[in-house]
């Protein structure tokens, strides 16, 4: 249960994640960039609360997979960024060294955290 | 000029992740101003940079540059696993920046 209630905070921080990448591209007025800000927070402290429960590594791993996917498909499909696929591709790439990356370094922090 | 802004947007976040190890050891106000600053000013920067570049992109080279200089500055740094697999994911994601800088 409780590590169910973790994964559910990471998928919500990487909502988070998304909605505040959007703001800082395209707030204009007071609230808007009042909103970005709070959901950095807000992405920030879901995203620690879920690394209490499970694996940091895998915790990063999965929040920047769906942070990245979504900013991707945000631009694509509410803003109008024509679909490249060169970038989609290269974007993979990325992701997978900043997974493998994750996925290989051991994790310190859950010793300290349980 | 998008693309400098965004390296040291990536500079600035690993500032940013190094403070906060240094809280974990010793906490002290200083500490958390420097914290604020180092993500403060590389949010900062990554609004910079996406005024000219795609979101999706700006933010995936921005995670990259976080995570591979994270782990370049545990091994300079802080005597972490000089990894051969570390390394090549590494490369990886500098490698994949470098493209998608070539091809925007």
């Amino acid at each position: 249960m409780k590590r169910n209630s973790g994964w559910v905070k990471v998928v919500g921080a990487a909502v988070l994640e998304v909605l505040w990448v959007i703001g800082l591209k395209h707030a204009d007025t007071p609230w808007e960039w009042l909103i970005t800000v709070i959901a950095i927070a807000a992405s920030f402290s879901v995203m620690i609360s879920a690394s209490k429960t499970l694996p940091v590594g895998t915790v990063y791993s999965v929040f920047a997979g769906l942070g990245s996917a979504g900013t991707v498909l945000a631009d694509t499909l509410f803003f109008g960024e024509p679909f490249k696929l060169m970038t989609m591709i290269l974007v993979l790439l990325l992701l997978t060294g900043v997974i493998g990356l994750k996925m290989v370094t051991p994790d310190n922090t859950v010793k300290e955290v349980s | 000029m998008a693309w400098l802004f965004l390296v040291i947007a990536g500079l600035f976040e690993m500032y940013g992740v190094t403070m906060i190890s240094q809280l974990h050891k010793k906490r002290s106000w200083q500490g958390v101003v420097k914290l604020f600053l180092g993500f403060g000013g590389s949010f900062v920067l990554l609004s910079l940079a996406m005024k000219n570049l795609p979101m999706g992109t700006a933010y995936a080279v921005w995670t990259g540059i976080g995570a591979s200089g994270g782990a370049f500055l545990g091994m300079l740094l802080h005597g972490e696993a000089r990894d051969l697999r570390r390394i090549a994911c590494i490369l990886m994601i500098l490698g994949a920046a470098v493209g998608l800088k070539v091809i925007a």
